[in-house]
């Protein structure tokens, strides 16, 4: 473990922050202990740096140099209509919706009575205080990174609110689930939220996650979902991150499936100055499948990273994952991409592929994509490109009189839209569509 | 009136010459066809025309009603009329073959000062063109060109190019990978557009095409040069004799 001993201001911030407001942190009785343990941990580790593996392309340490104010969730309120144009498009499908604006619940956006049949809703803030056994027995237990994680550490110090979903056994949403974080106002503040989503078993559910500014402040957000997936179920899991260009945002989804379940998700990334999507997946039960897109697109001087380990524990499970990353100006994309097949976990078939289009000279993709496999009955594999738009595809549009900004932005759409073809909801799959389109038509 | 003057192209980069003063005027209303070897520039011109970028041209002109084109990006020669069928149509994933023909036409049809087709006309359009050329509707459904056949990619082309409206239309090896009666049916639809608006400009390795869309001229591009026109006859020459007269004199 490294230990460092001289600590940077915003580490030294971090913890005096954690003493002033622990005694006023949602979940006290039981939860304090936890809370106690994450910031002890987060003082020995720090932040992470570039020599740390996991951080190489992105030096944390170095980029976040000061915490802002933890956000007191008191707002002065944000109108739907605002925020629907600040997900520029996104909410154009039918979906149930839980809103939460600068980190805490907002009742008077959300409306997700219809969410479905035996399907459990509830505000984690007010939750904690009395939680239900399930989400005790939940919350911080869903295959937690090994290896002490920051991002997670901090989160569980701070978390303030966000959604706990339980889906019963059998049990279907009849709409998609929309988790919006929404943050406002024109102070610098920090956001931490943790979602916690529980599927029976046989049960479906879409959960999609937005994640936005309406403002020019830059927010500090960091967000966990724990997703605990139970056998034979299905679950299309969706992220949208578009914050402004001055917010860094940290989040991490950890995930475990049960035999025979289904798992889709999708993370679409167009904000921030600095993300970091870590995902950790284990596949504890035979026979399921976890198919995993990306797509991001960044400009200026942002900095996307998506890190993420699929652990096949057990055998039989196939994990396919697709990223694609459209890079322009000096902004700069990492994909980091670890697949472990234990030593049990044979006839596992576990494929990765990760492209980048660059835009312009000075954008940059980083690639690591690891295999380490301990069993010998396993078809694996993995690939990394990264190039420019195609000048013969480019020609042959322009050729029939498509104007040059049009042709390539058809073909930018083109190479996005095949990590987007994961996503079966063809009005969710035509939301992000143009969440791509404004991301390409915006010239700022 | 398409007028191709003393016209020398390099590829960008690299110092052999392709197209060695090539001369050509096409009138509207008139078919003409250019026939050579393999490794003649048939291509090479084809391209330059449509303004592709790896070509340099060192020396000459090439005019399209009376203005030179060569400062012209692609798409601003596509909007003057200027249409190549390629050789090898480009396969673009990700990109619905009606998505494009509609972005294509409308585009063009924008340039030009005309009205945006609606849904219903283009939908129309489309339908009526493509059972003239026997493009299924499941080739319409399909990414553009992505697994076509030689055939299907070249009966997409001309479906576009009498979708499109050109004034001069460029066809490079059109013929090649098709049966015979694919040759009939796309024959049929270049025919339809010959007319006294539209110059029409053939390239071909062989005579079978030229059978069925009747050239009033023929040319015969050897070693990026014009070395013999001729009237249809020529073609039908060529077929039996080959080019081998005319390799003969690039290498004496």
């Amino acid at each position: 473990m490294n230990v460092h001993v001289m600590k940077t201001e915003a580490e030294e911030t971090l913890g005096a922050q954690f003493e002033k407001l622990a005694a006023r942190l949602p979940g006290t009785d039981w939860l304090a202990e936890e809370r106690v343990k994450a910031i002890s941990e987060f003082a020995t580790t720090g932040l992470p740096n570039r020599r740390v593996e996991e951080w190489k392309y992105t030096d944390l340490r170095n980029r976040f140099t000061r915490a802002f104010e933890p956000s007191d969730g008191r707002h002065v309120g944000a109108s739907w209509q605002a925020i629907e144009v600040a997900l520029g498009g996104l909410v154009s499908f039918e979906s149930a919706r839980v809103v939460f604006v600068d980190g805490a619940f907002a009742p008077e956006l959300s409306n997700s009575d219809d969410v479905g049949d035996g399907i459990e809703i509830v505000a984690l803030g007010e939750a904690l205080g009395a939680p239900p056994d399930w989400l005790k027995q939940t919350l911080g237990k869903v295959n937690v990174p090994s290896k002490a994680d920051a991002t997670v550490t901090l989160n569980t110090a701070f978390m303030t609110d966000g959604v706990a979903v339980r889906v019963g056994d059998g049990a279907r949403g009849s709409k998609p689930l929309l988790i919006v974080n929404v943050a406002t106002g024109e102070a610098e503040r920090s956001i931490t939220t943790r979602n916690v989503v529980v599927l029976g078993d046989r049960s479906q559910l879409t959960v999609v996650e937005a994640h936005l500014t309406l403002d020019s402040a830059a927010t500090q957000s960091n967000t966990v979902t724990e997703l605990l997936v139970g056998d034979d179920a299905n679950i299309t899991h969706i992220k949208m991150q578009g914050e402004n260009l001055a917010s860094q945002h940290l989040g991490t989804w950890m995930i475990r499936l049960g035999a025979h379940a289904t798992y889709r998700a999708l993370q679409v990334t167009t904000g921030g100055a600095l993300t970091r999507n870590q995902l950790y997946l284990k596949f504890a039960g035979e026979g399921a499948t976890a198919h995993i897109n990306g797509a991001f697109l960044q400009r200026h001087k942002q900095h996307c990273d998506t890190t993420m380990l699929v652990d096949h524990a057990v055998p039989g499970c196939t994990s396919r994952e697709l990223f694609k990353a459209v890079i322009d100006d000096e902004a700069r994309g990492v994909f980091q991409g670890k697949i472990v097949v234990q030593p049990q976990a044979q006839k596992t078939d576990g494929k990765q592929m990760s492209q980048a289009l660059l835009l312009s000279q000075t954008a940059e993709f980083d690639a690591k994509p690891e295999l380490e496999i301990f069993a010998d009955d396993v078809v694996c594999g993995h690939g990394a490109t990264s190039g420019q738009i195609d000048e013969d595809m480019l020609f042959y549009l322009r050729a029939r009189g498509v104007p040059e900004e049009l042709a390539k932005s058809l073909l930018i759409q083109a190479f996005v839209g095949e990590a987007l073809d994961i996503v079966e909801d063809e009005g969710i799959r035509e939301a992000l569509t143009k969440v791509t389109e404004h991301w390409l038509a915006r010239t700022d | 009136m398409l007028e191709i003057k003393n016209l020398h192209v390099r590829i960008a980069e690299e110092d052999a010459e392709i197209l060695k003063g090539i001369d050509l005027t096409i009138p509207k209303g008139e078919v003409h066809a250019i026939m050579g070897p393999n490794g003649s520039g048939k291509s090479t011109l084809g391209y330059v025309i449509a303004g592709k970028e790896d070509y340099e041209i060192t020396e000459g002109d090439v005019l399209w009603n009376g203005e030179s084109i060569l400062e012209m990006a692609p798409d601003e020669r596509a909007i003057a009329g200027i249409f190549l069928a390629f050789q090898y149509p480009v396969e673009i994933p990700g990109v619905a073959t009606m998505t494009f023909l509609r972005t294509a036409i409308n585009a063009v049809r924008k340039a030009r000062g005309e009205a945006e087709l609606s849904v219903a006309d283009f939908m129309r359009m489309v339908r009526e063109k493509a059972k003239a050329l026997n493009v299924s509707q499941e080739m319409l459904k399909r990414p553009l060109n992505v697994g076509f056949s030689g055939g299907e990619k070249k009966r997409m082309e001309i479906l576009q190019m009498s979708m499109m409206d050109p004034s001069l239309c460029v066809m490079d090896e059109t013929d090649s990978g098709l049966d015979i009666d694919a040759v009939r049916i796309v024959s049929e639809g270049v025919n339809a557009l010959r007319g006294p608006d539209r110059a029409l400009l053939v390239i071909t390795h062989y005579q079978r095409l030229l059978n069925y869309i009747v050239p009033d001229k023929v040319h015969v591009l050897s070693d990026g040069k014009i070395v013999k026109t001729g009237g249809k006859e020529l073609a039908l020459e060529l077929e039996e004799q080959g080019y081998a007269e005319f390799i003969a004199e690039r290498a004496a």
